[in-house]
């Protein structure tokens, strides 16, 4: 099970490094925006990308996001990093495609690519300039159930804690085992612990539960007037939205 | 699973933002009606999050992991497996950009809808017989169905130039052998929870849907792919203007109001539709204001 727990935590980590990259991120444009406007901002900024398939328009938001990321010390280096991966796999799946030789088979592939590296552009900048509380009270602020916009929160918050409860639990077991196993030992005990971790979990949420009804519990919504900054930026996207219209 | 934004066409992925902020309202209310469990809720969608971090190994070399859907159907119902499911991908969206944001309205409805529904009922109709049999086949036919689905909506638009028949066939073979793991270890769980706390599992037979919203929501799942190829069918025109166009008929408006077809009669049309929709929503909410303050 050993490797289980090694591949995992290896798998885990290099994903779980989202959480964290608020702490250091560094303070720009896009960090001081309201998070209401920043995610519908994205919002448009995709739909915009992904509605067309002429190159221009899709070029206009590619540059425009790479634009966002640079103004907002976010560097272009850091976001192309984090979207190469999807980007090839998007590019991959359609790659067979070109074996028709025709011109438009190929401006096809590239295009598609391009237009879901320029929504990946976006999302991530969206992500490293907002924490993802913000963006919880900006869903609060635009109107999103409260019964929801709670629950995802409390999700959010008890991510890192239930992962490291489950590492605990495999490794438990992993320290007991005195035999390497066979594989069907690897899965027998792999969904005891599973099932062990998942009583934990309810018995957990019993106690959260209670402690919230003793306290009560609070969501924060993000309200109030748009600063210089947010009216500069929705002029940036309207200007973005008009050049994506008229060419 | 997880479709990424550009792979589906505009007009496909607001259908399935409609028809899940439809699933996912009612499941709100109804659990807001049974004492809304938040906490409970809340940590075992993180929970499923973190469960999906594992790699399970599969011989030969590769991996696998967990997804959870009709798991999180059997322990928590299917409702409020609904909103843990919905929670996890929300977050998977907008922390990790795993999955597009437009197409979230699809991805929810294939692995929070379609995965936690079929495999609750699946569960529910095959528990007598042998719950480590029901739980094997809800966690192996709730992951393939979602799968089929994420083909069919991924298939049907236009923007994805593989045909239907490919798209569909690809991701139900691959998932279906992949869901037999999903199987295995639904079966795993459910059997080992069943063994040490019963009442975990018992206790969700009260918030099983009633017929009539189970029909609906059955409705909605069978259909969605048709309404999807609708949606495909009719673009972003009016439905009506295309069937006139193929009956060859002609319009001839006895007036054409004062923004006819949503434009500025001499704006570019982009422009005029801009001013329209500002038009049209200062109108609606000036009336809405007006109606709350001397209604």
């Amino acid at each position: 099970m050993h490797e289980l727990i090694e591949r995992s935590i290896k798998e885990a980590s290099q994903y779980f490094q989202n959480f964290f990259i608020h702490d250091y991120g560094r303070q720009g444009f896009l960090h001081m925006i309201d998070a209401r406007i920043k995610l519908l901002g994205t919002f448009l900024l995709i739909v915009l990308a992904v509605s067309t398939f002429d190159p221009m328009k899709v070029g206009v938001i590619f540059v425009s996001s790479l634009i966002l990321a640079a103004f907002s010390r976010i560097g272009i280096k850091k976001v192309l990093k984090r979207i190469w991966l999807f980007t090839l796999f998007s590019f991959i799946i359609v790659l067979p495609l070109t074996l028709s030789f025709r011109v438009e088979d190929l401006l096809y592939v590239l295009l598609f690519t391009l237009r879901v590296a320029t929504s990946l552009i976006a999302i991530q900048v969206l992500i490293l300039s907002t924490p993802f509380n913000d963006i919880v009270y900006a869903m609060r602020g635009l109107k999103f159930p409260k019964g929801f916009v709670s629950t995802l929160w409390l999700a959010y918050r008890y991510i890192i804690l239930m992962f490291t409860e489950l590492m605990r639990v495999m490794l438990a077991r992993e320290s007991r085992r005195m035999t390497k196993g066979s594989h069907m030992d690897l899965w027998r005990k792999g969904g005891e612990s599973l099932g062990l971790f998942f009583i934990r979990t309810f018995e957990r949420a019993e106690r959260v539960q209670l402690a919230m009804r003793a306290r009560g519990e609070k969501v924060v919504a993000i309200k109030g007037s748009f600063t210089r900054l947010d009216k500069i930026y929705i002029l940036f996207m309207a200007a973005v939205t008009l050049w994506w219209m008229a060419i | 699973m997880h479709i990424p934004d550009g792979f589906l066409d505009l007009s496909i992925a607001a259908i399935f933002y409609l028809m899940t902020m439809s699933v996912v309202g009612f499941s709100l209310l109804k659990m807001s009606k049974q004492k809304f469990n938040g906490a409970l809720i809340g940590i075992v969608a993180a929970a499923i999050f973190a469960v999906q971090m594992l790699n399970w190994p599969i011989p030969g070399g590769t991996s696998a992991h967990f997804v959870g859907g009709a798991l999180a159907g059997i322990l928590l119902g299917p409702y409020a497996g609904c909103l843990a499911m919905t929670l996890v991908l929300v977050i998977q969206g907008l922390v990790f950009a795993d999955g597009g944001l437009t197409a979230l309205g699809a991805n929810i409805w294939n692995m929070a809808v379609v995965n936690v529904f079929v495999g609750y009922y699946i569960y529910r109709a095959l528990e007598r017989t042998n719950k480590s049999v029901a739980a094997f086949a809800a966690g192996w036919l709730g992951i393939t169905m979602a799968a089929i689905f994420t083909g069919m909506e991924v298939g049907l638009s236009s923007s994805f130039k593989y045909s239907l028949t490919t798209a569909v066939t690809v991701m139900g073979t691959w998932h279906g052998i992949l869901g037999i793991i999903e199987g295995i270890i639904t079966t795993s769980v459910v059997t080992y929870i069943a063994s040490m706390r019963p009442d975990l599992l018992e206790g969700r037979a009260e918030t099983a849907p009633g017929k009539m919203a189970y029909a609906a929501i059955t409705v909605m799942i069978v259909l969605s792919p048709l309404f999807a190829y609708t949606a495909e069918l009719v673009g972003y025109s009016e439905p009506l203007e295309n069937v006139a166009e193929m009956l060859g008929a002609e319009e001839h408006p006895i007036y054409e109001g004062l923004l006819p077809d949503y434009t500025v009669p001499g704006l570019d049309p982009y422009i005029g539709t801009i001013i329209s929709a500002v038009t049209g929503v200062a109108i609606v909410m000036g009336i809405g204001y007006g109606m709350r303050r001397y209604a």
